[in-house]
């Protein structure tokens, strides 16, 4: 190829301490100007090239070929490193020319108040949920017993100018919302426990990232493939298991159709409250139970976070990313991390308690088995047994100040879960850690699809007592 | 160059030479792929829109250089999270940067669907044949014969072939524009920043999918200088990853047209079924003569029978009467053609296990279902049947009264065999006077609000169950 002569082309220009010596315009000359050096240049420790431009024709040809941004440039280029002053080329520190951005905050639009209740599934209120919170962004992966969700944001969201996307897998699904949330908006998915598996890496880069989303789990038998029966089998893995590293999530348990949507809807704003993902967690139970659902009183229109990477100008400054190389800035990055888990902790803490002011037999249930351990209570009450149900609405953070306020007058704990102890590991964990004196613990368990019904639940605790 | 940052102030905290000075490597071909980025990012002037995709491996730290919106994806990801960042502003330019292990191994779902999706996005794959980040492993382009760290022999064909991506695109429907370009001379590199250019411009006007792949020098895993890495992928790599455009039916595509999504509150009322309330009640009460609080029902059957659509019109009923009520499904393992079950539970104050293990009533379509869970029935309770296809069960608790209904018959003699299911509805508002009929007729009417026509055979069904328990009863 000839070498075209630009006469509007400047010549070359080198800042020796840039040059990497790799060669490439020594070879890219068609007129031999530049030649492989031979000192080191005492800043960078390398051999940069050396120019000679008598017969340079300025056709360009070296600096196209340069891969260091500020190696071989055009001549006509005014930097400050070309200063001579080496403080000068390292300085005065210029960050981008972009603006520094503001919040744009949500508004809320009111919903007219004489709305009928919706009688609706699990599924569809979460999904509902959604929809009133400003969700119009989602992406999932089809799986039982959590489908029904996705098909609704299939079937209404292009009548809402919303996207929906079917991901090729919930590999896809979460690195899709970690883009869009990593934009500032509000994005979901609706999974269940294998595929929930599936994204975990993905959730950990979201935490890292401190990038916001909801994920309704809808939890089904495990291990493996198990079985798509009911089950609390996720309860560790969402409260201590959030993919590699130092993850917590705030999880959020509803048990009926009215607190998949409204808990659907908080999760959300603790999402971006905190830049943090958040698991709406329910059984496979009450993603198919149909309900009464009652409407809020007013919709989200979401505005847009200063830090959203959203692709203008406003937002030109930002970056999302996990990656921090430095061993100190790492643990840095992980101690402000562990300070917002913490905040979680003080205050996103989050309980319903049935007739546990004089309660002795203390109940602990979350989710369906609530309802089966609320159902007991009450027949337990009816026999003139004091029992309470105290339901942890936040598995992570575990209600632990509230639990703690009625545990002097309690002789006995009782979980209640479709879990072998998962649940209750969480309370004791968090008994350990408040370190608070506590009355002995027992538990009704089943596991694989089978739920607590409430009278094994009463006969469990009628033992109990009578063999005080 | 305005496109680079004045300082790279997340290289090394800006300190000394590495604020003005790439991590690659001398001579890397990723520093030439960011220059042609840079410039045309400038040409096209859209600095302010671009949103950079920083991937996993030598580039992980893209984001240093670029001074435009950056985020960083996992291994593999990069397009699973440009397609997230394009979809929530369709208005960026979004730009998925990947090397040949993440996009040609662990990603190679993400970047198929993405391309298949066909929506506007540059997509840039260095190829340069090694796992370089990691220390010069094989990777999905490694050369047959090509030393690594894990093929210390050279590559064979047991490890698998080169995997020729570009090739791989073009045969999919949804790129509009796909060139391998080179970078070892001044002809190819001119011609790398003009498909990089052309792969952006294509986005900026709302085109398509456009995918360039680079085949790249990387001289330290390959332990050769720069200049004879050039030499070494022109002599090695380009036989093999041929260069040039693979596909372009850029000139046919027409831009994408996008729309912003709406918060209108009509619109979204109308999109889920909220409508004001008018409740039309019609029941004195709750029905007591059943349970003083908690009235719990089975509705069992095959698919196809319709129980579960039985206990939807029982659970709205339930509710619009101002009780509350639930309806779980349960289904055999067959998703067609296998057993369907509901439990129903309709409650005066609030409905506390949804599960109806031992109902007040079994309606019952099948000879199976009504041997299954006839016994179950609790005393006093009700037991209905389709006496077409089943006989009365041998055994159940005391009280409890067994009606056999032909629900099958009767709505074959309406001519549907389809409303059996209605039959039963009218059947069992006769025999437990759980609502008045009004209320499930309502339920039945608004159930039916899209097919009117169909609600006169309905109703029709529904007399025929009444009618059906009101003659047994008079027996
Ligand atoms: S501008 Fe052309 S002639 Fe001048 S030094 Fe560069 S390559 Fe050689
Ligand atoms: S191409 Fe750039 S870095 Fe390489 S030798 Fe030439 S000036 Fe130096
Ligand atoms: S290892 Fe290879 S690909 Fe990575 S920076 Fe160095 S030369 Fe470039």
């Amino acid at each position: 190829m000839s070498p075209r002569a630009r006469p509007d082309a400047p010549h070359p220009h080198l800042t020796s301490a840039y040059c990497k010596g790799c060669g490439r315009c020594v070879d890219a000359c068609p007129k031999h100007c530049i030649e492989p050096g031979t000192a080191i240049d005492p800043l960078s420790g390398l051999v940069p090239v050396t120019l000679d431009l008598e017969a340079c024709t300025a056709c360009g040809l070296c600096y196209e070929a340069c891969p260091e941004p500020f190696g071989l440039h055009p001549d006509d280029e005014q930097h400050a490193w070309e200063l001579s002053d080496p403080k000068e080329h390292f300085g005065p520190r210029r960050e981008s020319s972009a603006p520094v951005a503001v919040d744009r905050p949500s508004r809320l639009i009111p919903l007219p108040s004489d709305l009928a209740p919706l009688i609706i599934k699990g599924t569809y209120a979460s999904a509902i949920g959604a929809l009133l919170a400003g969700c119009r962004h989602f992406f999932g992966y089809p799986i039982t017993p959590s489908t029904e969700g996705a098909e609704l944001m299939a079937k209404v969201l292009p009548g809402l100018e919303g996207v929906f996307v079917q991901a090729c897998s919930e590999v896809a699904t979460i690195n899709h919302m970690y883009g869009c949330g990593g934009a500032g908006l509000r994005t979901m998915t609706f999974t269940s426990s294998p595929g929930l598996s599936l994204m975990l890496e993905g959730v950990s880069y979201m935490i890292g990232a401190e990038v916001p989303g909801v994920i309704v789990n809808i939890m089904r038998g495990g291990p493996g493939l198990g079985n798509i029966g009911p089950a609390q089998s996720d309860i560790r893995l969402v409260c201590r298991g959030l993919g590699h590293g130092n993850t917590h999530a705030i999880v959020l348990a509803p048990a009926n159709p009215q607190e998949m949507l409204d808990l659907t809807m908080l999760a959300f704003d603790l999402a971006f409250a905190y830049r943090n993902p958040v698991v709406v967690l329910g059984d496979g139970y009450l993603g198919q139970v149909t309900g009464k659902v009652a409407l809020p009183d007013h919709l989200v229109e979401p505005g847009l976070p200063a830090w959203a990477v959203y692709g203008d100008r406003e937002h030109r400054r930002n970056l999302i990313s996990s990656i921090e190389l430095g061993e100190a800035d790492l643990e840095a990055r992980n101690l402000e991390l562990q300070a917002k888990y913490d905040r979680m902790t003080a205050n996103e803490q989050r309980s319903d308690s049935f007739r546990c002011e004089d309660a002795e037999v203390l109940l602990l249930a979350a989710n369906t088995p609530a309802r089966m351990a609320k159902a007991a209570v009450q027949r337990l009450r009816a026999q003139g047994v004091k029992a309470g149900l105290f339901r942890p609405v936040t598995l992570w953070p575990f209600p632990m100040d509230a639990l703690a306020a009625l545990l002097p007058q309690a002789r006995r704990l009782m979980v209640v879960e479709a879990s072998l102890g998962q649940l209750e590991d969480e309370l004791r964990l968090a008994l350990s850690h408040a370190g608070v004196a506590h009355p002995p613990i027992e538990h009704v368990q089943h596991t694989g699809g089978v739920l607590p019904q409430p009278d094994e639940i009463v006969q469990a605790v009628l033992r109990q007592e009578g063999a005080r | 160059m305005t496109v680079f940052y004045e300082n790279f102030e997340r290289h090394a905290h800006g300190e000394g030479l590495k604020a003005h000075s790439t991590h690659y490597c001398p001579g890397c071909g990723h520093g030439l792929a960011h220059r042609y980025l840079g410039e045309a990012i400038e040409a096209l002037g859209i600095q302010d829109r671009t949103v950079a995709i920083s991937p996993v491996g030598c580039a992980v730290f893209m984001y240093y250089y670029f001074d435009v919106g950056n985020s960083q994806a996992a291994h593999g990801r990069a397009p699973a999270v440009a397609l997230g960042h394009k979809l929530a502003n369709p208005e960026s330019i979004v730009i998925s940067y990947q090397g040949d292990g993440d996009l040609a191994s662990i990603g190679l779902a993400e970047i198929m669907h993405a391309a298949q999706m066909g929506l506007p996005l540059s997509v840039i794959f260095i190829n340069n044949a090694t796992y370089a980040m990691t220390g010069g492993q094989m990777a999905p382009t490694t050369l047959i014969g090509q030393k690594t760290a894990t093929t210390p022999e050279g590559r064979t064909t047991f490890a698998g072939q080169p995997l020729k991506v570009a090739e791989l695109m073009a045969q999919l429907d949804g790129p509009i524009y796909v060139e391998r370009v080179a970078l070892y001379d001044n002809k190819q590199r001119v011609k790398a920043r003009k498909a990089i250019e052309k792969a952006l411009r294509l986005q900026v006007e709302h085109k398509g999918f456009s995918f360039v792949e680079v085949l790249s020098e990387c001289p330290v895993q390959l332990k050769l200088d720069p200049v004879e890495a050039q030499a070494w992928v022109k002599a090695n790599m380009a036989p093999v990853f041929t260069l040039g455009v693979k596909k372009d039916t850029s000139a046919d595509a027409t831009p994408r047209e996008w729309h912003r999504p709406s918060f209108d509150p009509e619109l979204l009322m109308g999109q889920i079924g909220a409508s004001p309330d008018h409740p039309e009640r019609h029941a004195a009460g709750f029905p007591v003569h059943l349970d003083a609080d908690d009235v719990s029902l089975k509705l069992a059957g095959a698919g196809g029978d319709g129980a579960q659509t039985v206990a939807a019109l029982l659970t709205e009923a339930g509710i619009r009467e101002g009780f509350d009520a639930t309806h779980i499904p349960s289904y055999g393992p067959e998703s067609r053609g296998g057993t369907s079950y509901a439990d129903v539970h309709i409650a005066r104050e609030e409905v506390l296990s949804p599960a109806s293990p031992d109902p007040h009533v079994l309606l019952a379509f099948n000879a199976l279902s009504l041997r299954k869970f006839g016994p179950s029935v609790r005393p006093g309770g009700v037991i209905l049947y389709d006496s077409t296809v089943a006989e009365a069960p041998p055994a159940v608790a005391e009280g409890v009264r067994v009606l056999g209904v032909p629900f099958a018959r009767l709505a074959h003699d309406l001519g549907a065999a389809v409303v059996k299911n209605v039959v039963a509805l009218g059947a069992l508002q006769a025999a437990t006077g759980l609502f008045p009929p009004a209320t499930l007729r309502t339920a039945l009417a608004r159930h039916l609000a899209k097919k009117p026509e169909l609600l006169p055979l309905n109703e029709q069904a529904f007399a025929a169950g009444v009618e059906a328990v009101a003659r047994l009863m008079a027996r």
